[in-house]
């Protein structure tokens, strides 16, 4: 196949004419022409980072790690995670870029990344109990030694060490490298350096000694667990800076992923488990037996594969992209999927619970582990294998009508409805979540993925359409090529060209894909669905434009304006049907409503299925 | 710093110019032919050593300079790349097919197939893909030019050479099943 591609290389025999190319290079120079500027990147949702960043502003304008009165300002409702079953508490933190987080005893401390913010919470009460900001972009925390040590890619790598008891930065410490992954053993702290070596840090903050490989997250049978970049060999690494007591055959060829695919370790039944985090095809779980110094494939679990850990005899694995909380049988290899009200971004044990930070609303939940939590309901049809795309589908179809088709949006891809899908799977329907693993699509492409994979699925219509956001070009595109639609239910749809309207008032903060002629992408969509069952969720705009973070960040009159255009644009999505409602979702919005009112969502959607 | 890299900052910054010109015209021309087609490929890879001009006193040294030039390349092509990506394809696929020396009319039929596949692949896949086995990069200099870790260079690459073939291989199975229909010309 790389043989047959390097042929098909259409350039391969394409000389330049080389005085003509060096006479345009020759031209500009001369003339000092502007230069063209380089592509901006594309920053998805400008003004939900525009409001994040406002949040931050005014929740952290405080000197370097002085304790700070709010978290945030635009902390989300909790309301739907403290219903959701198993959810023992639900603790609201900062929003946005929840990557770091350790637990000691009955103590939790996160990082949210994107704010700055370090937070301290009880696991006995669930209540923040002090919250710092840290001037610095941390992505990692270890707890050790009495203090916590915050691993930051500024300044070319550093650490910093943080004294909870004065409730300051007291040491930073330059590791001329970009860090990776560290972990506490002994009286150290160990932190991986450019994915080549692991730097040994001791409590006084001095680099000890440095040892060769990668560092993996995690420990287990009493080692840390490194990677050596030279044989993808996966090595202990123990507190007398010894590797190598163990090894573990970890090279490629294997049905498991080589060594420097290894995520993260944890021990389970005396044995080391290894999860492989981003490894679609195949096993993503493996073993490892000190005994027999075996090691071998275990399980095969999902994308977006975060944390694993052991706890109350089970390994727990997260799941970014399908939102789940993964309960493995380390003897039998036994899984159950409990879908997350949220994105999870890291998993502790504090308190004899498990605790779960959740990037997406900005929460930490604590989870009873021994309740009926709710389980996913058989898979229908997953097609994972043949498309960049996922079509995940579940539920019996015991109760009868349409295919409910959850349909994404930027942010709300397909794990963001987790607990929509578990919910009306459980009510007997079948419910397919529809998404992206990953790469950039427009609207137009994605209806036609989606057709292409109902009918590769063989999943039968009629359809109702559930879209999210700006998910609903996509589903008016799908609409206007189906026959067989039962209904749609809008959730929160942005307006058509709003991201250009929002990027002419605000051009500072312009960001929107200049690829996408929106225009033309819903050229063929219909401006009049009939007499179609149709519901319109429609956000707060009290919640959000006109919230008093936005109003504060951008003046009056321009949120007004913003406002007034998404106004525009839901009258125009009302008047799609002359058989429309719309409810709305009070306090909240801006791609919160399937994280904090899921409730609503579901009884929107039974309803329309009623009418 | 090397010797020679001392001695390369010495030289006055035409002649420095120059031998980066040199040294990488020929490749720089074809990275941008094969995302817009021949017809702008020129002006793309004259922006290209514009900013490479402009910017000669902040690039690296040695090998990195390349991957340097190509990471240029990249965000120069990115912004024309999408607003002419459907005529580019058509482009390249032209100059691909009529190859009127191409007495090899299976293996002309498998490349046009590999070509579609890697149409419908994403746009990060198929940049790795082509950076990789038609820019001849290393994974180092893949990594600097998409702005990754090396490690996600090879497991990305792994994944988007698993998904070309899947998808090559159903549109050769599509292709050589009896009940597949041509499309009328």
């Amino acid at each position: 196949m790389i043989e047959l591609l390097e042929r098909a290389d259409p350039a391969k025999d394409l000389d330049a004419d080389r005085g003509r190319l060096r006479g345009k290079v020759d031209e500009r120079i001369g003339l000092s022409a502007p230069l063209r500027p380089p592509a901006i990147a594309r920053i998805r949702k400008p003004w939900l980072i525009a409001v994040a960043s406002f949040a931050a502003v005014i929740a952290v304008a405080v000197p370097v790690a002085l304790r700070t009165d709010s978290p945030s300002v635009f902390a989300p409702s909790l309301d739907g995670l403290a219903a959701h079953p198993g959810v023992q508490a639900a603790v609201p933190l900062a929003s946005g870029g929840l990557q770091a987080m350790d637990a000691e005893d009955d103590t939790i401390w996160v990082m949210t990344t994107l704010q700055n913010v370090l937070q301290e919470v009880s696991a006995e009460s669930g209540e923040v109990e002090a919250t710092f900001s840290i001037d610095a972009r941390v992505e990692g925390l270890v707890i050790g030694g009495g203090r916590l040590w915050l691993i930051s890619p500024d300044n070319g790598g550093e650490v910093l060490r943080f004294d909870p008891e004065r409730g300051a930065v007291d040491l930073t410490i330059p590791v001329e490298g970009v860090p990776g992954w560290a972990g506490w053993l002994g009286d150290s702290i160990w932190v991986s350096r450019d994915q080549a070596d692991v730097i040994r840090i001791s409590t006084e903050g001095e680099i000890v000694d440095t040892v060769p490989g990668e560092l993996k997250g995690g420990e287990g049978l009493g080692y840390l667990w490194v990677s050596d970049p030279d044989t993808d060999l996966i090595s202990s690494l123990s507190e007398a800076e010894q590797l190598g007591d163990m090894v573990i055959p970890t090279e490629p060829g294997l049905e498991t992923m080589s060594g420097s695919g290894i995520r993260q370790v944890a021990e389970a039944d005396g044995r080391l488990f290894l999860l492989d985090g981003d490894h679609p095809w195949g096993t993503n779980l493996n073993v490892f037996d000190p005994d027999s110094s075996e090691f071998g494939a275990f399980a095969s679990l999902t994308f977006g594969l975060l944390d694993l850990i052991e706890f109350d005899g089970y390994l727990w694995v997260t799941s970014s992209s399908d939102h789940l909380l993964i309960r493995i049988d380390p003897t039998s290899g036994e899984q159950h999927r409990y879908p997350l009200p949220g994105k999870p971004a890291g998993l502790v044990v504090a308190d004899d619970a498990l605790w779960v930070t959740l990037y997406q609303p900005g929460a930490l939940i604590r989870l009873d582990t021994r309740a009926d939590l709710i389980e996913s309901s058989p898979i229908v049809a997953d097609d994972w294998n043949r498309f960049p795309h996922r079509l995940l589908c579940t539920g019996s179809g015991d109760a009868g009508g349409p295919t409910i088709i959850l349909q994404p949006s930027d942010w709300i891809d397909y794990g963001s409805w987790s607990v929509i899908q578990a919910e009306l799977s459980g009510e007997g329907h079948i419910v397919c979540a529809n998404g992206y693993v990953e790469g950039e699509t427009t609207p137009k492409q994605q209806a036609a993925d989606l057709e292409e994979a109902l009918t590769e699925a063989d999943i039968p219509g009629p359809y109702l359409l559930v879209a999210a956001v700006d998910g609903v070009h996509s589903a008016r595109l799908f609409a206007a090529g189906a026959d067989d639609l039962a209904g749609i239910v809008l959730v929160d749809p942005m307006p058509v060209g709003f991201q250009g309207f929002y990027d002419d008032l605000l051009p500072d903060l312009a960001g929107h894909p200049p690829w996408l002629d929106l225009d033309a992408e819903l050229s063929e969509s219909l401006d009049d669905l009939g007499d179609l069952p149709l519901t319109v969720i429609e956000q707060d705009p009290n919640a959000v434009f006109l919230s008093p973070g936005f109003v504060e960040g951008f003046g009056r009159e321009a949120a007004e304006s913003v406002d007034a255009y998404w106004q525009r644009g839901l009258a125009f999505y009302r008047g799609l049907s002359s058989s429309s409602r719309s409810v709305i979702a009070n306090g909240t919005g801006l791609d919160m409503v399937t994280w904090d009112q899921p409730d609503l969502v579901i009884e929107q959607v039974l309803e329309l299925l009623r009418r | 710093m090397s010797e020679r890299s001392a001695l390369e900052l010495t030289e006055p910054p035409g002649v420095r110019f120059d031998h980066l010109f040199e040294a990488n015209y020929s490749a720089i021309y074809r990275y941008c032919a094969r995302r817009l087609g021949r017809s702008d490929a020129e002006d793309a890879a004259a922006d290209v050593f514009t900013v490479a001009w402009r910017r000669l006193d902040d690039m690296p040294e040695g090998d990195a300079r390349r991957a340097w030039l190509f990471a240029v390349a990249h965000h120069v092509v990115g912004g024309q790349y999408r607003s002419r990506e459907r005529r580019s394809r058509l482009s390249t696929r032209l100059e691909q097919t009529t190859d009127p020396n191409n007495e090899h009319l299976e293996l002309a039929g498998d490349i046009d197939n590999l070509l579609t596949a890697l149409d419908g692949l994403s746009r990060t896949d198929q940049e790795l893909l082509r950076l990789s086995s038609w820019d001849g990069l290393t994974r180092t200099e893949i990594a600097h030019v998409l702005g990754i870790k090396e490690n996600a260079v090879d497991q990305r690459l792994h994944r988007a050479r698993n998904r070309l073939k899947l998808r090559f291989d159903r549109l050769d199975s599509e292709a050589s099943s009896p009940t597949h229909k041509e499309t009328p010309a």
